[in-house]
């Protein structure tokens, strides 16, 4: 499942890298993410992500690995994670671009997102609005966060 | 497999609610268990107790009373394709309990489960939604009514709170020159679109209700499509049904999956509801 999202923050580029580097904050708005840890800075995280559509639970212990980092510009990252009491895996490629447009930044996301196993059968429709919700959802809280820190 | 869990048996709604509020998510209503557990033995969701409601009574009959038919939430799908009730006041409705999933479903299934564990792709919730019925309610100490409309909220999602039972569903008897139908289209075990309509025929097309389920993830009422048939003559109705199709089409909230592309769907909606309109009308 491909997810394209723009977010358009009224805030520096430099306001808005550094909010992605700390990650307290940033972990604070992706909806379900608890317990973030950073295992080497920079490079590897570690969070839970727990997830619900009606009674159906998960929660994905979860490796985030940063690939790629361009200063300012873009953050290549992946994560993966099992939940073994339901069964099933999640695999999320990510790539974070940010542009400037005057006053304002461009925060851009491509995810890819897999989900493996039993969850699946949910049905590829009822996953792929879950997870379109979930970005949505993450993009508003960066902003609001972002911009109501003016 | 199917983990252990605890199996409660109360004789009372009163003790049912008690129980759920008690025992909160750990604890789930369990009627004819034909999507539950499916889905405790997939391991996809697991509960420790599970409450049996087949053991209060008064809650699988089906009576007429006062211009409506009230429907008892254990009542199973085949008593309700068999019911002399249903064939007379609400016969679009028995028709499509007819066509509930397969004969092993029907027997066991109640038509309550269906309606509380509201998986997408189930049917009775879009013609009780056109046929405007209101689903009964109750807690320990209190009852409400819930319009089916108003019902569901996304998929698997109802607005039944944690403590409260659905005990009946009360549908008004059609006008005698109501008409109403339900069609549904799938290739899979399960539709991949289905719609309802329901209306009053009195020289012209009144009180027009339409709904559509299964393409999205819950079941909707459509109002703009009803505004473009409402108090038009039967021609003028069915020349604003391509419209109207198009419009449930794309209120349907449709979702690309195995059972078709959201473009798919949105097609097969105003295909089934020009259809619909023909079958209430013959």
């Amino acid at each position: 499942m491909q997810f394209q999202k723009e977010v358009e923050i009224l805030a520096p580029r430099e306001k808005v890298w550094q909010f992605i580097w700390d990650v307290d904050r940033f972990i604070a708005c992706v909806p379900g993410c608890k317990e973030a840890k950073t295992i080497e800075e920079g490079k590897r995280y570690s969070a839970t992500m727990v997830e619900k559509v009606g009674p159906f639970k998960v929660e994905f212990p979860t490796t985030i690995e940063v690939l790629e980092r361009e200063e300012l510009t873009h953050i290549k990252a992946q994560a993966s994670g099992a939940d073994n009491k339901i069964g099933s895996r999640m695999k999320l490629d990510l790539d974070v671009n940010l542009r400037e447009q005057g006053d304002k930044t461009i925060l851009g996301f491509v995810a890819g997102v897999d989900i493996l196993g039993k969850l699946a059968a949910l049905g590829h429709g009822i996953i792929k609005r879950k997870a379109d919700q979930v970005l949505d959802e993450f993009a508003q809280a960066v902003k609001t966060k972002l911009e109501g820190d003016r | 497999m199917l983990r252990r869990f605890r199996l409660e048996e109360p004789q009372s709604v009163a003790e049912v609610s008690e129980l759920l509020g008690r025992f909160g998510e750990s604890a789930k209503v369990y009627a004819g268990g034909t999507e539950l557990l499916l889905a405790m033995k997939e391991g996809l969701v697991q509960y420790e107790r599970l409450v049996n409601v087949k053991n209060v009574t008064g809650l699988n009959e089906i009576t007429v009373t006062d211009g409506s038919v009230t429907i008892g939430a254990l009542c199973t799908h085949h008593q309700l394709e068999t019911s002399a009730a249903l064939t007379e006041k609400l016969p679009a409705l028995k028709k499509l309990e007819q066509n509930v999933a397969n004969v092993r479903v029907r027997q066991v299934g109640t038509i309550g489960g269906n309606l509380c564990f509201a998986e997408p792709h189930a049917d009775p919730g879009t013609l009780l939604i056109a046929l405007g019925a209101k689903l009964i309610t109750e807690k320990s100490s209190s009852k409400r009514e819930i319009a089916a409309e108003d019902f569901f909220v996304d998929a698997y999602e109802t607005a039944l709170e944690a403590d409260e039972v659905l005990t009946k569903i009360q549908v008004p008897v059609p006008a005698a020159n109501g008409r109403s139908a339900y069609l549904k289209f799938g290739y899979l075990e399960r539709p991949s679109v289905g719609v309802a309509i329901a209306f009053n025929l009195y020289g012209g097309v009144t009180g027009v209700k339409v709904a559509v389920g299964c393409a999205g993830p819950a079941p909707r009422r459509v109002a703009e499509a009803e505004a473009l048939l409402e108090g038009k003559s039967k021609d003028e109705a069915e020349r604003n049904l391509a419209q109207a199709g198009a419009v449930a089409g794309r209120a349907a909230q449709a979702i690309s999956d195995l059972h078709g592309s959201q473009e798919y769907k949105e097609h097969i909606v105003g295909v089934l509801l020009k259809r619909a309109f023909q079958r209430a009308l013959s």
